[in-house]
């Protein structure tokens, strides 16, 4: 694959407009490949549109999106999702009757071999094993993949909508993961094991896009921290360069915008 | 530990309660109801009467797993029992009847399907179409029921190893519809588009297939739920099915599961088909008015409905705080560390 661009994500002068109110102002964006870009700001300021945005699920006033340096065009969220982007919700969308390997695999159930195959009869053996591996590889904790997954905790259930949408995210060449507030309303030890998991995409060279009020995780796993407030990009920094003190400024207006964004 | 026991028992009662109420019914009844009631040739008895309901139930089930409860099943049964009469009569193939009856039904499956994903309230839809089918059966025959034709006594009124033809057909029935649930892609798709049709979306499967799906299944059940009355009663009747709706919904919800989709198992719909059976076998023996058989039947739907909610809510508890629980726990380990990892 030719690579035309630096940036697996780019927003250019994105504008979104409810009837009069200007939920979003000219935002700009860059993602590269293996980075995490943090995306902080109050409630209300604009993260989740945005991210709405590149989901494909609102189209912007004005502005272009560019993926890998191709200009591309969402109309729905199945078009962002060809794109290679992959969206995790903060409501999970999990098929609560169903196990964890069923969920896992939802859309890509393995078949059997041969004339059963032919009939769509399930390997739930191989299903199985190949859910215990993907979940091993990503570092997950789930205590049996055969429970349904309302029996689950909410970490395990977290666990699993990521997994999924890892597992399909890295599917791509170079996919694009986007985070609602993956931690919301988790313990700590599975705070613990979803900040891992968005390390080892990372590593695998996965563009995450983190939306989240939770400031500790910001800093543990993004390379850089873009802050909006009241639908304006005030900060874009580089993780390193900047403390909790300026970035909480930052999101509650305390502090001036930067320049030249 | 003692909690998560009480927790293991109540999903043990949610999964088991009604085979266990069934064989303890069958305990007692056959105390009560000697020397007939633990007779083989009651058993067979009972199954005869309770196969039509069993496939109705099986038709209502189908809908209630993809997460619509279709209300049209007696209508069609009704109007695939006519159609097969009419078909009979005026010399049409047998088989070639059956699958005319069938295929009459599967339309109204798709009409059901058409206006529900067309964003109708499926309540509405299906009333509708119920009272279309119901018409329709009633101005084919003009009235009164179509007698005459062939009898299908193959699997109407005939035993085989003592046990009655229709209950083979409900077997097939199962049988296949079971593995369709459990061992197929198809399956675990069709229970994933009642129990979260978006999880299906997000994984890039079109999630309307299985919902229409869905009303097709229900819809075919009915039509042989139709074709088994009509061979039994060798009759074409308009009025063939009514009752069919409670008792089929009681089945379900007896099996054990909440009428909101995403869940459920062919194989517990049959044990719930078959409790109401023995219930109404009793009755029979000792000589009780059958109208009680409907007053137990309706309290039946309430009561399993009822239970399940309530084993629902206390296994969702039970999970939140033994969840929390842990969440604490770790919490409070989390904060005894931080300060030595600052200094």
């Amino acid at each position: 694959m030719a690579k035309t661009s630096e940036f697996a994500l780019e927003l250019k002068g994105i504008d979104l407009y409810y009837g009069y109110v200007r939920a979003l102002n000219e935002i700009n964006l860059q993602v590269r490949p293996g980075e995490c870009v943090a995306l902080l700001g109050d409630n209300g300021a604009g993260k989740s549109t945005l991210l709405k945005v590149i989901s494909g699920a609102h189209k912007p006033t004005n502005g272009t999106i560019s993926v890998h340096g191709k200009h591309v065009e969402f109309h729905n969220p199945k078009d962002s999702a060809n794109a290679g982007i992959e969206m995790v919700y903060q409501d999970l969308a999990l098929v609560d009757a169903q196990d964890t390997a069923t969920n896992l695999l939802l859309g890509r159930e393995i078949l059997r071999k041969g004339l059963l195959g032919m009939l769509g009869f399930l390997d739930r053996k191989a299903m199985k094993e190949e859910a215990k591996r993907e979940v091993a590889h990503l570092g997950v904790k789930i205590d049996t993949l055969t429970r349904p997954v309302e029996m689950l905790s909410g970490g395990q259930r977290q666990g699993v909508a990521l997994a999924r949408s890892a597992v399909r995210v890295g599917k791509q060449a170079e996919g694009i993961l986007l985070l609602d507030e993956p931690t919301a309303a988790l313990g700590y030890e599975q705070k613990v094991m979803v900040e891992q998991m968005i390390k080892r995409m990372i590593a695998n060279n996965i563009a995450v896009v983190l939306v989240t009020h939770d400031l500790p995780l910001a800093f543990s796993t993004a390379h850089r921290m873009v802050v909006l407030n009241r639908s304006k990009k005030v900060a874009d920094v580089e993780t390193t360069k900047t403390n909790n003190d300026e970035i909480v400024g930052w999101i509650t207006g305390a502090r001036p915008s930067m320049e030249g964004l | 530990m003692r909690k998560f026991d009480s927790l293991s028992f109540l999903i043990f009662a949610r999964s088991w309660g009604i085979v266990i109420l069934f064989a303890a019914l069958w305990a007692a009844f056959s105390i009560w109801g000697m020397p007939i009631f633990g007779t083989f040739t009651n058993f067979s008895v009972i199954l005869q009467g309770a196969s039509i309901g069993t496939i109705f139930a099986a038709a209502i089930a189908m809908g209630v797993f993809s997460g619509v409860l279709d209300l049209s099943v007696p209508g069609v049964a009704a109007l695939a029992s006519v159609v097969l009469a009419k078909c009979l009569l005026s010399g049409v193939n047998m088989w070639l009847a059956f699958a005319l009856s069938i295929a009459v039904s599967v339309v109204f499956g798709l009409i059901n399907a058409f206006f529900t994903l067309k964003g109708l309230n499926p309540l509405a839809v299906t009333i509708g179409s119920l009272s279309v089918t119901s018409g329709i059966a009633a101005l084919v025959t003009t009235g009164p029921p179509l007698f005459g034709f062939t009898p299908m006594d193959f699997i109407g009124s005939n035993l085989y190893f003592g046990l009655p033809a229709m209950f083979y057909v409900v077997a097939v029935v199962f049988i296949v519809g079971t593995i369709f649930l459990t061992q197929t892609r198809g399956g675990t798709r069709f229970l994933a588009a009642g129990g979260n049709a978006e999880a299906l979306r997000r994984s890039g499967v079109n999630a309307n297939v299985y919902k229409v799906l869905g009303f097709v299944i229900s819809a075919g059940l009915a039509g042989v739920a139709g074709i088994v009355t009509t061979a039994y009663t060798n009759e074409g009747n308009p009025a063939a099915a009514t009752g069919s709706l409670f008792t089929g919904l009681t089945a379900v919800a007896l099996s054990g599961i909440s009428l909101a989709g995403g869940r459920g198992s062919l194989p517990k719909v049959l044990v719930g088909s078959l409790v109401i059976a023995e219930i109404t076998s009793i009755l029979n023996i000792k000589n009780i008015q059958p109208f009680w058989g409907i007053v137990i039947t309706g309290a039946l739907l309430i009561g399993a409905l009822y239970l399940e909610l309530t084993i629902q809510q206390q296994v969702s508890r039970r999970v939140v705080q033994s969840k929390s629980a842990a969440n604490n726990a770790a919490d409070a380990a989390a904060k005894s560390a931080q300060p030595s990892k600052e200094a």
